[in-house]
């Protein structure tokens, strides 16, 4: 450190991106997934048939619904079908929640043609990858606190990385492959400068999404410990009027869209949350889809007196720092991305996941080389190469597992949705023991293989066991089973050509010359 | 050869240590004083104020840690963090005092 | 988006060119002073009108993000064509300000 800012700055990205490097791997890339988590989810319950209708007929099929299975719930929630989530899912709550806890919830899906209960395998669908990338498969709130400083060092080795690129500009084009370790660090730079806006946007954003957590510290100064009092506040739509204990009899929620759109100049209704049903002073809370625009309006809802249609209160415009929070969470989810704008968040969050890769990749290689003529490596740089195989290739092939459980497990089989996710973890689990028990090269090529053979097969299982193959499908023009298939086949193929590359590289002799010095570039600190 | 984990002198390692300590936790405390001098001097409504302390709180850690890797020694670390920390508790608290 | 990307990877080809290794490597010699300025100067005029191209037809809030989204993809495009298929990659570059003034009609 008392070599100057530039090579302290080296210092840090080093090791902040080698110690979290792994976990931030796994992050990006289930967060990744988790933008086409709709789509994953369709595959994974190809039973559900994806039929669009109108928001009006499919809540009033919604409400009879609910009006004949949960009559005496004390708050229903209904969401409403859109463009990337066909289907009608209603979900309510049975006793009054106490204040604080969350209540338990009946969750039902609805064709939104019929309004009959649809009933697909049981799966947690996209939705487990979306939850993974910020919950960790932690405990509340355990999981989130560590996604969040896995954000914040995310954040330092972004900037410290900065720093350290002396050549940011100079070298804004350059990508030398074939070079060895060179090309592995300038593939590192081009993904990581090239799409610096996404990266520092997403990192950012997700600390702003858990800031009311993390950084509390505000919230209680200037409310003097109250925080319910911040969140009413920011929140106005949660303050709902009490039960009257009197009966009343709940007014069609269908005219209620075209009153709310015309509040929102035209804006959708994402959801409809009816508190207390069937009494007098049921209210109707519409919340604003939130695809409708890049800003997210957190508060942003009309809550109806459900008997009376009388409009109870609108939240106010959204102030500037409560849009500008918006806006970050509105970019980081995504949610008012096109098929384009979707596809580039993807290929975006591809690369964030593979810029992490090649500075691990990098990091061990770079040591690697100094004890590539003993032969035997130290303890520590065994250790890395066995996290950095599981994490990367070993998480590949867990992903893989989920798709594979859900077409293997049987459809009537209790519990199938906790399977998927234990088959995710125990095969990643599996790959950790291999990746110890093999030889680096090894590891890496028959990971990889086995990631190709399993993406690469799975459009084939997908037609051995339901009749939704790509035959059918492309045909038919349902582009999300049709897309999920010749992705998977396309992320095979990768995998297969990436352990060839493995392989080749393994026979043409591991031990590459001393080049140490045109290896050694402007940021080795160590 | 053996591993360079045991190369490094100890000294080093305890140095890195308090480097790290003092990037978490007096980050940590430098951030979120921050985030409260800043919420409590804002002429904004209060939940406006609030929000805005909190997003610009990850731009200061972000300075503190980058400081306590930066600067010359463990202690010019802490001490770089002591400082501000007392200033912007200072001028919280004078707001605090203020506001009643 | 169409346009916008279009003007990017126009812009950021010129940009390309505008620097000595990468015009040696593309066009088999350096370039001289004023060849530089000229691809300096409209590598960042294609980039400020792919700007407008994507803001005017979208507005600033999702035009903001097209514009982004399709500056990081025509860098990558271009970055990771280059040492593959360099003709291709200048070839893409020509077809993208040939068919830019189609687009521009197209839209209306």
């Amino acid at each position: 450190m008392k070599e100057g800012f530039r090579q302290a700055m080296a210092w840090l990205h080093t090791w902040a991106g080698l110690i979290f490097g792994w976990l931030l791997f796994a992050i990006f890339l289930t967060g990744t997934l988790a933008y086409f988590k709709d789509e994953i989810s369709h595959w994974m319950q190809p039973e559900i048939p994806a039929r669009s209708l109108s928001s009006e007929a499919s809540l009033t099929l919604a409400q009879h619904y609910l009006e004949q299975h949960a009559a005496g719930a004390s708050r229903w929630l209904i969401d409403l079908p859109d463009a990337r989530e066909p289907g009608l899912s209603v979900r309510w709550q049975q006793a009054p929640a106490t204040p604080g806890t969350r209540g338990q919830f009946t969750e039902k899906l609805l064709d939104p043609q019929t309004g009959a209960e649809v009933q697909g395998r049981d799966t947690r669908g996209g939705e487990f990858f979306y939850r993974f990338h910020f919950q960790l498969q932690m405990p509340y709130p355990w999981g989130r606190w560590l996604s969040t400083i896995a954000a914040m060092v995310m954040f330092v080795a972004l900037i410290s990385g900065i720093i350290t690129h002396k050549k940011i500009f100079k070298d804004f084009f350059t990508f030398r492959p074939r070079k060895g370790q060179r090309s592995w660090l300038d593939g590192h730079n081009a993904v990581g400068v090239l799409v610096l806006p996404f990266h520092l946007m997403i990192t950012y954003s997700s600390l702003v999404i858990f800031m009311t957590m993390v950084m509390p510290a505000s919230i209680l100064a200037a409310y003097k410990g109250d925080a319910e009092a911040f969140y009413d506040e920011v929140f106005p739509a949660s303050n709902t009027p009490d039960m009257a204990g009197k009966p009343g009899q709940l007014a069609p929620l269908a005219p209620l869209l075209e009153r709310a759109s015309e509040q929102w100049s035209g804006g959708r209704t994402g959801s409809l949350t009816v508190n207390n049903p069937g009494d007098a002073n049921a209210s109707v809370i519409l919340a604003r889809d939130g695809a409708d625009r890049v800003v997210h309006d957190f508060g942003s809802a009309l809550t109806f007196n459900g008997v009376t249609g009388q409009l109870l209160s609108a939240t106010p415009k959204q102030a500037l720092p409560m849009a500008i929070a918006g806006s970050f969470y509105g970019l980081h989810m995504g949610h008012f991305a096109g098929p384009v704008l979707r596809w580039l968040y993807f290929i975006c969050g591809l690369a964030g996941t593979a810029m992490i890769g090649t500075g691990l990749v990098i990091w061990l290689g770079k040591r690697q080389l100094k004890h590539a003529k003993s032969g035997v490596m130290p303890f520590e740089l065994r250790l890395v190469e066995v996290l950095n195989i599981a994490s990367m290739s070993g998480l590949m092939v867990a992903v893989a597992a989920v798709f594979w459980a859900n077409r293997l497990l049987p459809v009537a089989m209790a519990g199938r949705a906790d399977w998927e996710v234990n088959s995710f973890f125990i095969v990643w689990g599996l790959s950790v023991l291999h990746a110890m028990v093999r030889r680096g090269r090894a590891g890496w090529v028959e990971q990889l293989a086995l990631a190709a053979l399993l993406f690469c097969a799975l459009p084939l299982l997908n037609a051995l066991t339901t009749p939704y193959h790509l035959g059918v499908t492309l045909m038919q023009g349902d582009w999300t089973m049709a897309g999920f298939d010749l992705t998977c086949l396309g992320s095979g193929l990768f995998f297969a050509w990436a352990a060839w590359k493995m392989q080749r590289a393994g026979q043409a002799g591991v031990v590459t010359r001393p080049r140490a010095k045109s290896i050694m570039l402007e940021q080795e600190a160590h | 050869m053996k591993g360079k984990i045991t190369a490094l002198p100890v000294s080093y390692r305890l140095a890195v240590t308090s480097r790290v300590l003092a990037a978490v936790l007096g980050g940590y405390l430098v951030a979120a004083l921050a985030s409260v001098s800043l919420t409590m001097w804002l002429p904004l409504a209060r939940g406006e104020a609030v929000v805005t302390g909190m997003m610009t709180s990850f731009l200061v850690y972000l300075v503190a840690v980058l400081w306590c890797f930066a600067c010359r020694s463990a202690w010019q670390a802490w001490f770089g963090l002591i400082v501000p920390s007392v200033v912007l508790a200072a001028v919280a608290g004078l707001a605090y005092w203020l506001g009643h | 988006m169409f346009l916008a990307l279009l003007l990017c990877y126009g812009g950021f080809t010129a940009l390309c060119l505008s620097m000595d290794r990468h015009h040696a490597e593309l066009l088999g010699r350096k370039p001289s002073a004023r060849r530089r300025q000229g691809m300096k100067l409209s590598g960042w005029l294609l980039l400020a009108l792919s700007l407008w191209a994507a803001v005017s037809s979208t507005g600033w809030g999702l035009g903001l993000v097209e514009w982004f989204a399709v500056l990081m993809l025509s860098a990558l495009l271009l970055v990771l064509l280059m040492p593959y298929r360099p003709r291709l990659a200048l070839a893409l570059a020509g077809l993208s300000l040939l068919a830019s003034p189609v687009a521009v009609f197209a839209k209306g």
